[in-house]
């Protein structure tokens, strides 16, 4: 069976239109590096009149950064409990502890300041912005009608504890010099010593001093709470703390957040003052 | 059906292979760059000087004498899981300075352990042990100050997080649980080399 063809042009098919617009380009481009320079503005072209952002100067992270950071997060640790004292969540046992760990992050501020002085910095005497918006005031707004405010503010003040010991382990491997990686651990172990203090008020009696890493204990209890161990592995850690807090929602379950170690968002950088 | 020729195939199968070994050494490559800028380790860094390797013998040797001093006690009948926990994670330190450093994890400070076993075969075991877990760790903080190694200084620090820990147990198994000094302040003073 034939099948009648359309007539086709000579000389004007698919290659043909191909070849055509490569040498047109090609064309185009040697023109174009020929040419002079006319001037006039070479960026890319905006769309709107938005104002343009403000770029960030370059943060650099030094011993000074890494000691103001860590003094913000001694005035962090403050902020949250001094929000949760003031909000008489503790009871008068508890508080006689509260009182005393405030006391000693602010003698530590003051240590760390001494240092970030002596090393030509400025002192960050202040919470640290970013952990206050994104883990503090979630939180404590966590806990507004919470089912046991008790278990809560005892996880809290444990879990920031916590979070400041790994904190200063952590800062020790990036610090550069060995006088302010020791000034850091004398600040770690005491806040390491607040954590497995509040760790064994919390639980030794149930569930004793080691954790399930060490002696096969229960990581959760049955509702679901990490349960904190005075000792909760062989060496000291830096990883991040889970903290679960608040009533339980209509799906369930309750708030919960994993407390971290300081990074490149959370360093207090020499252009940031308070 | 339509089978594609057989040589095909073949030429997919090797231009693949080809593609996934050039990804691989493209990707390793990349990963040890990224390895190289991410870390603040510098080749210095990652020797050790004699003086080094002196105070991380000496922090090793004072490890290993905790963990003869922590096996007396269980010999001479203290019981409970933390006794055994704690001699077990002191001979970890030790071994994981001998894992850094090269240097063998076989002799403990006999001069320290002379001084201690008695306290440590005692009725007031778990004082003592308060006592020793406290002087080692402000002497790892003063070895820390002493370091210029990266590596050993944050194996050092985790040490120093684990021992401020063992104080604050000890302090509750001798009866200070709310003494505030005994569970937050370290006083003891930190062993020296002779």
């Amino acid at each position: 069976m034939n099948h009648p063809r359309a007539a086709r042009p000579n000389g004007f098919d698919r290659r043909t239109l191909l070849r055509a617009g490569g040498v047109s380009l090609l064309g185009g481009a040697v023109l174009s590096a020929c040419a002079a320079d006319f001037g006039g503005d070479s960026a890319p072209g905006r769309v709107g009149l938005a104002d343009e952002g403000t770029p960030l100067p370059d943060g650099i992270v030094d011993d000074v950064v890494l000691m103001r950071t860590m003094q913000s997060l001694e005035h962090t640790v403050v902020a949250g409990l001094t929000a949760m004292a003031d909000g008489g969540m503790f009871s008068a046992a508890q508080s006689t502890y509260i009182d005393r760990f405030i006391s000693d992050h602010v003698a530590a501020s003051g240590a760390l300041g001494a240092i970030i002085e002596a090393g030509g910095g400025e002192q960050f005497a202040c919470p640290n912005e970013w952990v206050m918006a994104r883990y503090i005031e979630p939180i404590l707004a966590a806990v507004q009608g919470t089912d046991d405010e008790m278990r809560d503010v005892r996880a809290i003040s444990h879990a920031l504890e916590t979070m400041l010991a790994h904190s200063y382990q952590h800062v020790v491997g990036l610090l550069d010099a060995p006088a302010h990686r020791r000034a850091a651990m004398v600040q770690g172990a005491a806040a390491s010593r607040r954590s497995a203090s509040l760790a064994v008020q919390s639980s030794a009696a149930l569930h004793g001093y080691v954790g399930p890493e060490l002696a096969g204990t229960p990581e959760r209890t049955s509702d679901g709470f990490p349960i904190p161990y005075a000792v909760p592995s062989t060496f000291g850690r830096v990883d991040q703390i889970e903290l679960v807090v608040g009533a339980v929602d209509d799906e369930g379950s309750r708030f919960s957040t994993l407390l971290q170690t300081p990074a490149e968002n959370t360093f207090v950088y020499a252009y940031q003052s308070c | 059906m339509n089978d594609a020729p057989r040589g095909t195939e073949n030429l997919d199968e090797a231009t693949g292979a080809r593609d996934r070994r050039a990804m691989l050494v493209a990707g390793l490559a990349g990963a040890v760059v990224a390895i190289a800028g991410a870390s603040k380790v510098t080749a210095a860094e990652n020797d050790f000087t004699a003086a080094e390797l002196d105070i991380l013998r000496f922090a090793q040797r004072l490890e290993l004498t905790a963990r003869d001093l922590y096996d007396a006690a269980m010999a001479a009948g203290a019981t409970g899981a933390i006794w055994e926990a704690m001699s077990e994670q002191h001979e970890a330190y030790a071994q994981s300075i001998a894992g850094l450093t090269g240097l063998s994890a076989d002799s403990r400070n006999d001069e320290v352990f002379d001084a201690l076993v008695g306290a440590f075969s005692s009725s007031g075991a778990a004082e003592a042990a308060y006592d020793l877990e406290s002087a080692a760790a402000a002497t790892h903080i003063e070895v820390l100050g002493l370091l210029n190694h990266r590596p050993a200084s944050e194996l050092i620090a985790s040490i120093i997080s684990a021992e401020s820990r063992h104080c604050v147990v000890l302090a509750d198994l001798t009866g200070r649980g709310t003494d505030l000094t005994s569970l937050l302040v370290n006083n003891a003073q930190p062993i020296l080399p002779a």
